[in-house]
């Protein structure tokens, strides 16, 4: 229909001029904004890739921080006295532990139903962070500094880079490919999925990866950009709570849903900073667009431009019925 | 009735012989012994709780029998994981239906055809979105479908897998008589096709009009099989079954 | 041998308290299928109402439980409504709409309670607090025995009420078997709102005595959840009896480590050990579980 194309063709020009902004920003604006731009882009990278297992594959992952961490703590190491890596090939190196990480304890855990796999993800990351407390080569609670690189522009480009290369992936692998419709089948009924010849550990397990080696890499840009990482800031609970609400909000289970809430959210957590000093008011807005989100905007905003009637029920609830089990299929 | 082993060159699609399989302390399944032609559409037939929709968990392999052997096109498929034994060419839809519910009909058609048969899968989609009238809602989630279109979109995608041997849990029912001759009709053309069937049905004009032969099941045993005029004027399964005294 | 058993003692009788508001939380998510995210929340809620009536009217910290009770109580009683709606509004899966709406309440809370009581920690004092006596070869703090004590009494007060009372029936009916207790009568919204009350109020008493205990101050509430998790998946959710025995187990797996390994060690143990029972035995090593 010429209006669906008409629609195509207006998105596809707003992205592209969305994505030469976003390249010239270092030209347009000055450095204060700059890092700002830059924390919006991890954000919204970071949120899509917990998008991958949690929207397109329906499994809430309340640790997801853990591989955030991972990466972070490999490259701040890797960077120390004692290796003296330089920063860019730390990158592929975090996130090859990454995905060790994630192949390990992602087998077990993803056999474990709704509910009990975000705990048992939960738990994993607090592990993570008590682990990183308590050991010396992390530097424990005091954390471990890096080489200071104080130049804007390259973390800038550095997440700018990452988030296209992120959003690319996502796009193509989940949304344009059998890939994406493996993942999406199971996700909204895995009995069925299995039925169709789809293997549905193996594709769980890929999605698990992918989306921790993809928070890796922004983990390990992150900690080179701010210099220094402790177990609570790259490990914390509050990052992942941020991860989830920034989906939730934008919508769960689309590709721009992560970028939207992300970008909106952290912009409200600066502005917060901006006025009040800290972020402990943040945290009550979290937990109110939460609440929103449940109650009024279960496709969150991204659903508001979608076309079809939201009536019968969304990818959230399909999610959130597999947290609580609900719905599996099985015998008759 | 025991199925006797098969003849070479002669093999049953399915071959299903002293299964057993209990839940706590039910006998779901008590001696199962059965087996579908090739080509052929069997239909099976029983009271509620007679065994039947475990029979096709164990044989599509969402439950593993306690012993027994279950063969599929030669394989020994009895315990297999559900994802492999579809990969060899068993499809199967489910009571209730079992859709994609945040995809669309177009979507669930192609996800169907994901595993293994992604080759022509879009034009397969669309000629089974023709032959199930499903056109007009190509586009819409599939949980916005209303009950008919659902059980014809289950029936779809298994049409897209392309399988040897189909099992259908109660296909029809409860839909309106249109959309129950669509699915017949393509049930027709499949079968031309080469491809078996195993139905279980509570339709016994259904059962009468399409399937070449019945099994009928009871108390997780098979009480007999045969053509359906031979099984209706056997007054034994009459009587626990259709509860008439003949 | 004696550290081992003053160890042993003070698990016990922490898991005692911790046993209280983790028997109420499975008996919410029994009867109102929710997994209440915020049960942390109400804890330390009840630890702060306790400070400020000590701190500004001078009551006892055990003065001030049957009156957490009655306040909590009532905020529990008027939000149970809320959150019985949600869970069986007409949308299509309102159980897990119950779920995130509870992990809303819960980041709301420690949002709000971090900016309105910043960072600082409190201490509910007692009359019986800085005292100690003697338990055979074991020194214990008064505090805690009487903590201990007071668990028992609440835990027990709401056994009785369950098992011998016709109220106590209705509810457990209604755990069981939400259908069938509708149709012999049961006003199961109004029973749910009282469950959450009766729950909220429990959970808050039991947390003004660990303020007696501990201390209070928001980011402890997580502590709380995560105890009240680990209780319900070593017990199996929902489980009452298996609770008890999971919550007094955590007491004690939780002082041991503190007292051997370093306090900072004991959450690693807990976060650890709670990852290995789920892979174990997702449905619960001593309970139903589901």
């Amino acid at each position: 229909m010429a209006q669906t194309m008409k629609n195509r063709w207006a998105g596809l020009l707003l992205l592209v001029v969305i994505l030469v902004v976003l390249a010239l920003l270092p030209v347009l604006v000055n450095n204060y904004w700059l890092r700002i731009a830059t924390g919006a882009l991890m954000w919204a990278g970071l949120a899509c890739s917990w998008n991958m297992l949690g929207g397109y594959a329906g499994y809430i992952n309340f640790g997801h921080s853990a591989f955030f961490g991972i990466g972070a703590y490999a490259t701040a190491i890797l960077m120390g006295a004692d290796f003296a890596v330089p920063f860019l090939a730390t990158i592929p190196i975090g996130m090859i532990v990454t995905a060790l990480f994630a192949v390990v304890i992602g087998a077990p855990t993803l056999r474990l139903r709704g509910a009990y796999f975000a705990i048992a993800t939960w738990a994993f990351a607090e592990v993570l962070m008590q682990f990183a407390t308590v050991v010396d080569f992390t530097g424990g609670t005091g954390g471990i500094g890096l080489p200071p690189f104080l130049n804007e522009r390259f973390f800038y480009f550095a997440m700018f880079a990452a988030a296209v290369l992120t959003y690319f992936l996502t796009w193509s692998l989940f949304e344009r490919s059998r890939f994406g419709l493996k993942v999406k089948a199971l996700r909204d009924h895995e009995p069925a999925a299995e039925a169709m010849g789809i293997n549905t550990s193996l594709v769980k397990l890929q999605t698990f990866v992918l989306s921790a080696v993809v928070a890796s890499v922004f983990g390990s840009i992150f900690a080179y950009w701010v210099t220094f990482i402790n177990p609570k800031s790259v490990f914390g609970g509050d990052i992942t709570d941020q991860m989830v609400v920034m989906v939730l909000l934008g919508g769960l289970g689309s590709l721009w849903g992560p970028a939207i809430g992300g970008v909106a959210l952290f912009f409200v957590n600066r502005l917060i900073w901006m006025y009040y000093g800290d972020t402990a008011f943040y945290i009550a807005i979290l937990g109110a667009a939460i609440i929103l989100v449940v109650l009024f905007l279960p496709n969150g905003i991204a659903g508001l431009f979608a076309r079809r009637s939201g009536k019968s029920g969304s990818v959230l609830d399909t999610v959130l019925g597999r947290l609580l089990g609900s719905r599996q299929g099985g015998r008759s | 009735m025991t199925a006797q082993a098969p003849a070479p060159g002669d093999q049953p699609i399915l071959f299903v012989r002293d299964v057993h399989k209990h839940f706590g302390g039910i006998q779901a399944a008590a001696g199962v012994d059965l087996e579908v032609g090739r080509g052929e559409i069997a239909g099976l037939i029983g009271p509620n709780g007679s065994g039947k929709s475990t029979l096709f968990n164990l044989v599509a392999g969402m439950e593993t029998p306690d012993r027994g052997q279950i063969l599929f096109d030669g394989h020994e498929i009895g315990g297999k994981k559900a994802y492999k034994i579809a990969r060899l060419g068993l499809a199967r839809t489910f009571q209730i239906p079992a859709l994609f519910e945040n995809m669309t009909v177009s979507e669930n058609l192609l996800a169907a055809a994901a595993e293994g048969h992604w080759h022509g899968a879009q034009q397969r989609s669309d000629e089974t979105l023709a032959l199930l009238h499903l056109e007009p809602v190509a586009n819409n989630r599939a949980s916005d479908l209303s009950g008919g279109q659902q059980k014809l979109l289950e029936f779809g995608r298994v049409i897209m897998r392309q399988a040897s041997l189909i099992l259908l849990d109660e296909v029809t029912a409860g839909v309106h008589p249109n959309i129950r001759k669509i699915i017949l009709e393509a049930i027709a053309r499949l079968r031309e096709q080469g491809t078996s069937f195993f139905v279980i049905e509570h339709d016994m004009e259904m059962v009468r009009n399409v399937c070449d032969r019945i099994i009928v099941m009871d108390s997780g045993r098979v009480v007999t099989s045969g053509a359906f005029e031979d099984i209706v004027q056997n007054s034994e399964v009459m009587q626990t079954y259709l509860g008439r005294p003949q | 041998m004696d550290l081992f058993l003053q160890t042993l003692l003070n698990g016990l009788l922490i898991g005692g308290v911790i046993a209280t508001f983790s028997i109420a939380f499975q008996l919410t998510f029994g009867v109102l299928h929710v997994i209440d995210f915020a049960v942390g929340a109400w804890v330390v809620l009840g630890g702060y109402f306790a400070y400020y009536m000590a701190a500004f009217l001078g009551i006892d910290g055990f003065l001030a439980m049957p009156m957490a009770f009655v306040l909590f109580g009532a905020i529990g009683y008027l939000m149970g409504p809320m959150i019985y709606n949600v869970r069986n509004s007409r949308t299509a899966r309102p159980e897990l709409m119950a779920l995130a709406l509870t992990f809303g309440i819960f980041t709301l809370l420690r949002g709000g309670m971090l900016t309105i009581w910043g960072f600082n920690t409190h201490s509910v004092p007692t009359a019986l607090s800085g005292h100690s006596i003697m338990i055979g070869p074991v020194t214990v703090p008064l505090i805690r025995v009487a903590a201990a004590a007071f668990a028992v009494l609440i835990a027990g007060g709401l056994f009785f009420f369950l098992f011998r009372t016709r109220y106590g029936l209705a509810i457990r009916a209604t755990a069981e078997n939400r259908q069938n207790a509708a149709l012999m009568g049961v006003n199961i919204r109004r029973l749910s709102a009282n469950v959450y009350g009766l729950y909220a109020g429990i959970t808050a008493m039991s947390g003004v005595l660990m303020g007696a205990i501990y201390s209070v101050n928001p980011e402890i509430g997580l502590r709380y959840t995560l105890f009240a998790f680990f209780v319900a998946v070593l017990a199996g959710l929902g489980s009452l009896g298996g609770a008890l025995v999971a919550a007094l187990l955590l007491g004690v797996i939780e002082a041991f480590v503190a007292t051997y390994g370093g306090a900072s060690y004991s959450h690693l143990a807990i976060f650890a050990t709670l990852f290995l029972v789920l892979l174990v035995s997702p449905r619960g090593i001593l309970g139903r579980g589901l």
